[in-house]
């Protein structure tokens, strides 16, 4: 009889489980108006969850078998994670009241599916990665589809269900290709066997890891695996895609450091190159095919595809300053989009959402204060120095340079020259462009309008003291190549 | 033992030409029909195996309620197959060139098997094989404490699913008069019936 | 070739007349099934029942079947001929198959397997597929109404019945059928004649599996499959002559079959009412078993007599939010109270 594991390193999702399933007892037995109640406890519940992770074990832990490992990357991650879960919660009460979509499960599935992404970055194992990344999926694919009564909300999360499945099926592939050649699913033994020099020749193996990524590119919504990502984040409600935006991107770019850098670290040349390439097509698809958008979330979606882009720079570069710069990455560009979704969450006209860019033609008359933020948030996301999205994107440059892929990082230059043309556009048309019919004033509720100025007071003085960021991020990137 | 053998591939033929017949039946039910004798031959040969557990659990899962519902499915869709085979000839070609590349990677695989020596080394043996215990207490055994980790998060993947199904389809129908036994049974005298004196030649 | 003899065809000559035995004690035993219910609904309704062929009706049965054998099978113009046959047939084989494993004594059972109560719920789950098969097959609207009602009435049944096996298997510490009866042959209170069957401390699962047992043959107060008065007989309206007699065959099997399986589970199989020496002999074993199944079956026939036919909400309202709840609930506590008494049965 084996005994039972660890419990304590697993602790925050144990919790979170627990948490999920008596909030849909509260929400199925009490009678009314229970969204409301349910919503705010699921924000509670990540709040300890966020206390619980960082007081977590900080050196590497490893438990359930070797199923489930923790560390500093772990932790910063998931609070990442659980951060941008919280604040989408938030932000989609009103919306979601005023579009008659209230129902309870939707905080309860954005925990089950914060549960998932926890698993993902913790996943230490092909099998614990294939669950914690279905059960985020799952959860992803019933969110996408939420406003059931709209075409385009189903149609949304049909072709994620879709397209996620065969994505699914192809990191499957991938996966038992890696265990018939290896032998084993967990990433330590991974490691150990590809250290050996009989285990780096073996091309099935190589190919397991390709079809790996490609399932993993596709999580990421990276180029060529992107093509779902407009038409969901233009058919989900708006404070669903907002989550889509954040979370869901934050857990597949951990796991994909993960995956690259733990067990199959010894390959380094081989997936090199396909990071190299994905980055790059990214980078160049996102920058040029947002510039005929028409649509904000569109907009988002193709931005969304540029910055994984520039964050999958530090994982070609696959040294401990990339994965910092990828970390860093990652949390501005949570701060950046909760804020950018924030102000499209305020785009109501007449008690109607709009989501044309159009819309937002002189906002800086009726809103100066949203048209500064999302100003804001716009230079930011074009990398304007010394707005706060400029530092991660030097950071991985410059690890770039470091590692050699010099090429790499003049065309990323390159392509985002090319990007700040269309955030600069949105930033023209609400300053210099006739104003349309004005935006509601009132739209989006106190909440949203909280969450817009506190991120945009962040993006605006978080030159003035990264340290704390950047010495955390640089201490978890530490930890993940301590494995 | 000829027996053994002879049942093998008694289940391991039916098995195949059952398979053959899902994909070539023209009536969509047949398709379903050999799909189910196609799962219950591969619960024969895992009882061959001696994993009596998992044929059991086979029958019950798969053919007792997964193809159930299939069945149910294609019975009340009224789905034309011979239209949407119509196409097959243009994509014949993709569809047998993906397939053997597929079984160009399986035979890598297998011609291939275990790349370093040291692998079986890695790999403990999960069960050990003097352990005289039944296929059930051996599964159980491991899935509760080595796989636990898995097999609850797979627990919770199908939470998510039956949330999502009942997120997506359950519509709260106005207008619907619904029973409350409880309330039928409470119900008194007292609340149901009125003593009246009818007065003669004057009704009420 | 002696090698032959006594490896091969000695066994399968033995094998091959228990099963003949079996079968042949299960025709008869199902025949007499029909009269048996016959003559205690008559009773409970104040009638007096089949009197005329033989003495007290017995020969009525035998009378039925030759009827039935010599009327003409009719096979509906738009029906799916293969399917059509196919159903009854599967459905009697079905019905026929879970037998093997059922133990009429410590001895006597042709396949005394390890995964006994699976091989039981797995059969008794694929008896679905003749009716479903034979709705869809007849090409009629009120056949198919049937099947689908049978379709989702036994997949819904199926699984509080499977919450209740595994509680008594916690208790058993064994899926092997002759296990778990001999599981209950310990007494109650250290008192070594009381009988230990399970149907005490699992009362309310023994209800619970009755009940579902109904729902899963399809037996009044859950007949709607058959509901002759809103679907004309349901999902083998179409059939006739043999097609038709395989079907109530069948029908009858699985109502023994279920009530065997209840007296195994809940009313301890072989074992006699009282744990004494001269009551326990194995002779006497199946003796005790085909009574306390007959009392079983005597249950089915009684609540047919006595309850009206459920509405299809109700039956489904009482599978899903109650009986599900309930079977759960209790096989938690189970295996609460085992763990925290230390009462666990002891595996190798």
């Amino acid at each position: 009889m084996m005994p039972v594991p660890d419990l304590i390193p697993a602790l925050p999702e144990l919790f979170l489980a627990v948490a999920a399933m008596v909030l849909m007892m509260v929400g199925v037995f009490r009678a009314d108006r229970t969204s409301a109640v349910v919503s705010w406890l699921a924000v509670l519940a990540l709040i300890v969850d966020l206390v619980l992770i960082n007081r977590g074990p900080l050196a590497r832990t490893v438990t359930f078998n070797g199923m489930f490992v923790t560390e500093q990357f772990a932790i910063f991650m998931k609070s990442l994670i659980v951060v941008g879960s919280a604040v989408s919660i938030v932000m989609a009460r009103q919306y979601n009241e005023r579009n008659r979509v209230d129902r309870f499960e939707f905080p309860i599935l954005i925990l089950f599916a914060t549960i998932g992404m926890q698993a993902m970055v913790s996943a230490n194992d092909l099998i614990s990665l294939y669950i914690g990344l279905e059960l985020q999926s799952l959860s992803l694919y019933v969110l996408a589809a939420f406003k059931r009564d709209t075409v385009r909300s189903t149609e949304a999360g049909l072709k994620y269900f879709v397209l996620g499945a065969l994505s699914s099926g192809m990191l499957l592939f991938g996966a038992s290709l890696i265990y018939g050649f290896a032998g084993s699913t967990n990433f330590d033994q991974l490691a150990k066997v590809l250290s050996s020099e009989a285990g780096l020749g073996s091309i099935g193996l190589i190919i397991g890891v390709v079809f790996l990524s490609v399932g993993l590119a596709f999580k990421c919504s990276a180029v060529p695996f992107h093509m779902w990502t407009p038409d969901v984040y233009e058919g989900a409600p708006t404070p669903v895609t907002g989550f889509f935006a954040v979370a869901p991107k934050i857990a597949a770019l951990s796991l994909f450091l993960r995956v690259m850098i733990e067990p199959f670290g010894h390959l380094v040349h081989q997936w090199q190159q396909i990071i190299w390439a994905i980055s790059l097509a990214s980078m160049v698809l996102g920058a040029y095919a947002a510039i005929s958008q028409s649509n904000i979330k569109r907009l988002m979606a193709y931005s969304s595809i540029g910055h994984v882009g520039y964050a999958l720079i530090g994982l070609a570069a696959g040294s401990a300053e990339g994965v910092r710069g990828v970390m860093v990455y990652l949390a501005v560009y949570l701060v950046m989009n909760l804020g950018a979704f924030s102000v499209i969450l305020c785009m109501e006209r007449r008690g109607e959402s709009v989501e044309e860019i159009s819309d937002l033609a002189g906002l800086s008359k009726s809103q100066p204060m949203t048209a500064a933020a999302l100003a804001i948030f716009m230079f930011s996301m074009a990398g304007v120095p010394p707005l706060a999205g400029f530092v991660p994107k030097f950071i991985v440059f410059m690890a770039a340079v470091h590692a050699g892929l010099i090429w790499l990082a003049v065309l990323g230059i390159l392509a985002s020259v090319v990007g700040c043309y269309y955030y600069i556009r949105v930033v023209k048309l609400m300053y210099f462009d006739t104003p349309a019919e004005a935006l509601d004033p009132t739209a989006g509720g106190n909440a949203v309008r909280f969450v817009t100025a506190v991120t945009a007071v962040i993006i605006l003085l978080f030159i003035l003291i990264p340290g704390p960021l950047l010495a955390t991020a640089e201490a978890a990137a530490a930890s993940l190549f301590q494995g | 033992m000829i027996l053994s053998a002879l049942a093998f591939y008694l289940f391991a033929g039916i098995a195949v030409l059952s398979g053959l017949m899902v994909i070539t039946a023209r009536n969509p039910v047949h398709s379903v029909l050999f799909l189910i004798l196609a799962f219950f031959n591969a619960a024969g040969l895992f009882v061959l195996l001696g994993a009596e557990f998992l044929a059991m659990i086979l029958v019950v899962v798969y053919v007792g309620a997964v193809a159930v519902l299939f069945l149910f499915v294609v019975m009340m869709l009224d789905i034309n197959f011979a239209a949407l085979r119509r196409g097959i000839r243009q994509h014949l070609a993709l569809g047998l060139a993906v397939g053997i590349v597929l079984l160009a990677e399986l035979v890598i695989v297998v011609g291939a098997w275990a790349v370093a020596p040291e692998v079986a080394a890695h790999t403990a043996p999960i069960v050990n094989s003097a352990v005289t215990a039944t296929n059930t207490q051996a599964l159980g055994a491991i899935l509760y404490t080595r796989y636990i980790y898995a097999f609850e998060g797979s627990g919770l993947i199908l939470l998510v699913a039956m949330i999502g199904a009942i997120v997506l389809t359950h519509r709260a129908r106005a207008g619907v008069r619904r029973q409350v036994i409880s309330k039928q049974i409470s119900r008194s005298r007292a609340e149901t019936i009125e003593v009246v004196k009818v007065p003669t030649g004057h009704g009420i | 070739m002696a090698n032959f003899l006594t490896d091969y065809l000695i066994p399968f000559a033995w094998i091959l007349g228990g099963i003949i035995l079996t079968v042949a004690c299960l025709m008869g035993g199902m025949a007499y099934l029909t009269l048996f219910e016959r003559k205690v609904l008559a009773k409970i309704q104040l009638r007096i029942g089949p009197n005329i062929v033989g003495p007290f009706g017995l020969l009525q049965p035998i009378a039925d079947g030759l009827k039935l054998l010599t009327k003409e099978t009719i096979i509906p113009s738009g029906a799916n001929r293969a399917v059509f046959i196919l159903a009854p047939m599967m459905t009697f084989i079905l019905a026929l198959t879970a037998w093997a494993v059922i133990p009429f004594n410590q001895y006597m059972v042709l396949a005394n397997i390890n995964v006994g109560v699976l091989f039981l719920f797995a059969i008794s789950s694929l008896g679905v597929y003749g009716i479903i098969m034979a709705g869809w097959a007849s090409n009629s609207k009120y056949a198919f109404l049937g099947s689908l009602r049978a379709a989702a009435q036994m997949v819904s049944y199926e699984v509080s019945m499977g919450l209740v096996l595994v509680t008594v298997l916690l208790c058993a510490g064994s899926l092997n059928l002759s296990q778990i009866v001999l599981a209950q042959s310990h007494g109650w209170f250290g008192v070594s004649w009381l009988p230990g069957w399970y149907v005490l401390p699992l009362a309310p699962m023994a209800v619970v599996f009755f009940v579902s047992g109904l729902a899963e043959t399809n037996r009044s107060p859950f007949d709607l499959v058959e509901g002759e008065s809103e679907l004309v007989g349901g999902y083998f309206v179409e059939y006739s002559s043999m097609t038709f007699a395989l079907f109530y065959l069948g029908e009858y099997m699985n109502m023994i079959l279920v009530s065997a399986m209840t007296s195994i589970l809940f009313l301890g199989g072989w074992l006699p009412p009282l744990n004494i020496e001269i009551l326990n002999s194995p002779y006497l074993g199946p003796i005790w078993f085909v009574l306390k199944t007959i009392f079983v079956l005597f249950c089915f026939i009684w609540v047919r007599g006595s309850f009206p036919r459920f509405r299809y909400d109700q039956l489904m309202r009482l599978g899903w939010k109650i009986f599900l709840p309930l079977s759960l609930g209790y096989l938690l506590l189970v295996a609460f109270v085992l763990v925290y008494m230390g009462w666990l049965p002891k595996v190798a």
